[in-house]
């Protein structure tokens, strides 16, 4: 574009760094944007299938699925798995969930993609190595595991739908996911600053 | 009313996949857009230095607020129709609160960390093998804990019907709330950031 | 004002707009108006009079033989009467749990009480809610107990009606039934036991367990 306007031909510096350019990750988009376009999405999902969105879920379903695979009889014995399972009429990865989270990462992919924003890295902050990064994020999915199940949803199932559905527990939930990481931000602050 | 088409039978489970397929693209699209692909991104809003969560969380909470109510009530859509999980307080607030530490702990929540993991991020890859883990070890304790998380159940139940407020206003009163909180973050990060230059 | 509004950031529009749309919610009113019933009298009317709302007891006893899954069967009467006997593949509903019980809007829900009026008063609730496969059981469990379990053969009945009957025993057979052969229809029907429930169908249809759909996350 440079050159355009410059009227001469580029060195191969010049090329370079435009090349670079246009590789660099793009910035963000407006927050409030990219809100109004998840929001939207929701809404879509009320209006066209009346559910909302979720994520742990398929995840449920992913590790019943496992469990059942390796032990059978102890996956169906235990009421937890069970009810990812079904009752075997179909497949319990034939399920909504599983396939809109399967969406969620083409999505996030072709967005990145389009944004130069996919790279092989470790988000960490500058006090932390890649080790004690990767070891957090083990034991905070572990714990989200947890308590996604027992709050029946994480943040995209209970507090972004529930939440615009005015529903009572999932407005408790919201408060207290952000209660919880206020305050646990103290102890893990090394990880992020 | 014809609307949630689904309800209507206005199409199939087998189709119904692929439209989730179809809103999870969305889903995730929107969410990469916002910058939720990143950790740092994400766990900055614990520390109040980005508060784009809050912004993102709840636009979009607002936003699909807003319009299923409008469009239930010029009676397009069946409210009635639309999944209400129903609320069992003392699991959810429990569940909450362990899940906001794994939010800060492991940086992500599990849809973000899909976002993160398919646009390679590794610690978003380790933290979905750590939710797997999460759930298979509290399917193993189920037995224990089952009692414990069919506990206060309180039903289907939304806040206009438990507050008595009409649900219009309620409407407003969050849309309100959401307004404040944004123009309160934007105020936040300025502070942030102006503290952090001159640091 | 216009300039002052086009001189506004992106960000503070759409705050605008969306406070606007807020603001405009205290007066649109309650998102449940399903609680309101609307009743297209003629159509209704013309429908009742056609009696495509009805399902005769040997077409049902058919689908039941078949086994097909395409439709609930709800027997709308109270809990004891439905433990001493019912139509196999029903469901035991009351009228006030209609609501709650998640039908689909497009599904063929059929009906049926003791005689038809209860089902008659169910038909229409949910006719008005739009419900669009609502039927009802001709002649309720009175008709499918002359018809199906306790048919009779007249004595004067012609050779063609005695063939016919045939078929009639057998299908009063599978439900665990039996043919009433001759006595004047005058004479009041001596009471005759119901059937036990052993199932002669074999299982209730699968559907509804695999119903359950998990709309949760």
């Amino acid at each position: 574009m440079s050159s355009l306007i410059k009227g001469t031909t580029l060195s191969n510096t010049e090329v370079r760094t435009e090349a670079k350019a246009a590789r660099e990750p793009q910035p963000y988009w407006n927050p409030y944007l990219a809100g109004l376009g998840l929001g939207l999405v929701l809404l879509a999902a009320f209006v066209i299938m009346g559910r909302g969105l979720g994520a742990s879920g398929a995840f449920s379903s992913l590790v019943a699925v496992g469990v059942d695979a390796v032990a059978p009889a102890h996956a169906n014995a235990n009421d937890f798995y069970a009810e990812y399972i079904g009752d075997g009429t179909k497949s319990p990865l034939k399920d909504w969930l599983v396939f809109e989270v399967l969406g969620v990462f083409v999505g996030g992919f072709i967005s990145g993609l389009f944004a130069n924003r996919v790279t092989k890295v470790v988000e960490r902050g500058p006090n932390i190595s890649s080790a004690g990064r990767l070891t957090f994020a083990f034991i905070g999915g572990g714990l989200m595991g947890i308590g996604a199940k027992l709050a029946r949803g994480c943040t995209s199932g209970q507090a972004l739908t529930g939440g615009a559905l005015f529903n009572v527990g999932s407005w408790a939930f919201m408060m207290m996911v952000f209660g919880g990481a206020y305050a646990a931000a103290y102890f893990v602050r090394r990880q992020w600053q | 009313m014809n609307a949630p088409f689904f309800k209507y039978g206005l199409f199939g489970d087998d189709v119904s996949l692929v439209i989730a397929f179809i809103i999870g693209i969305g889903f995730g699209f929107f969410l990469e857009r916002a910058g939720f692909g990143s950790s740092k991104k994400l766990a900055a809003q614990f520390y109040f230095t980005d508060l784009t969560v809050f912004k993102v969380m709840f636009t979009g909470i607002i936003t699909a607020m807003v319009g299923v109510y409008y469009l239930s009530a010029i009676g397009f859509v069946d409210l009635s129709l639309v999944y209400l999980t129903p609320t069992f307080l003392l699991p959810q607030v429990v569940g909450g609160l362990i899940l906001g530490v794994g939010f800060v702990v492991g940086g992500y929540c599990p849809g973000t960390s899909c976002v993160a993991a398919s646009t390679g991020r590794i610690d978003g890859m380790v933290y979905l093998l750590g939710v797997i883990f999460g759930i298979f070890v509290f399917g193993e304790a189920f037995p224990l804990v089952s009692n414990f998380y069919v506990s206060t159940p309180m039903g289907q139940i939304t806040l206009p019907q438990i507050s008595g407020l009409p649900y219009g206003l309620l409407v407003f009163l969050v849309v309100l709330m959401a307004l404040g909180g944004f123009a309160g973050a934007e105020w936040v990060e300025k502070k942030m950031a102006a503290k952090k230059a001159g640091a | 004002m216009k300039k002052l509004f086009t001189n506004l950031s992106l960000n503070k529009k759409l705050a605008l707009f969306v406070f606007v749309l807020g603001f405009l919610a205290l007066f649109a009113g309650s998102p449940y108006k399903g609680t309101e019933l609307k009743v297209d009298a003629s159509e209704m009317a013309m429908i009742v009079q056609k009696e495509v709302d009805h399902v005769a007891s040997d077409e049902l006893a058919g689908w039941i033989i078949q086994g097909k899954a395409d439709y609930r069967l709800l027997d709308l009467r109270n809990e004891t009467n439905f433990g001493e006997y019912h139509i196999p593949t029903a469901e035991n509903m009351q009228l006030t749990a209609l609501k709650e019980a998640q039908l689909g809007r497009n599904e063929k829900i059929v009906l049926y009480s003791d005689g038809g009026i209860h089902s008659a008063q169910a038909w229409f609730l949910l006719k008005a809610e739009g419900y669009k496969g609502v039927y009802i059981l001709r002649g309720g469990l009175e008709e499918w107990k002359d018809n199906i379990l306790f048919p009779r053969l007249a004595d004067n009945a012609s050779p063609v009606e005695v063939a016919a009957f045939e078929k009639t025993r057998l299908l009063s057979k599978f439900f665990g039934g039996t043919a009433q052969v001759g006595g004047a229809a005058e004479t009041a029907t001596p009471k005759m036991a119901l059937p036990k429930l052993e199932s002669p169908t074999g299982a209730q249809p699968k559907a509804a367990a695999g119903k359950k759909k998990k709309e949760g996350c």
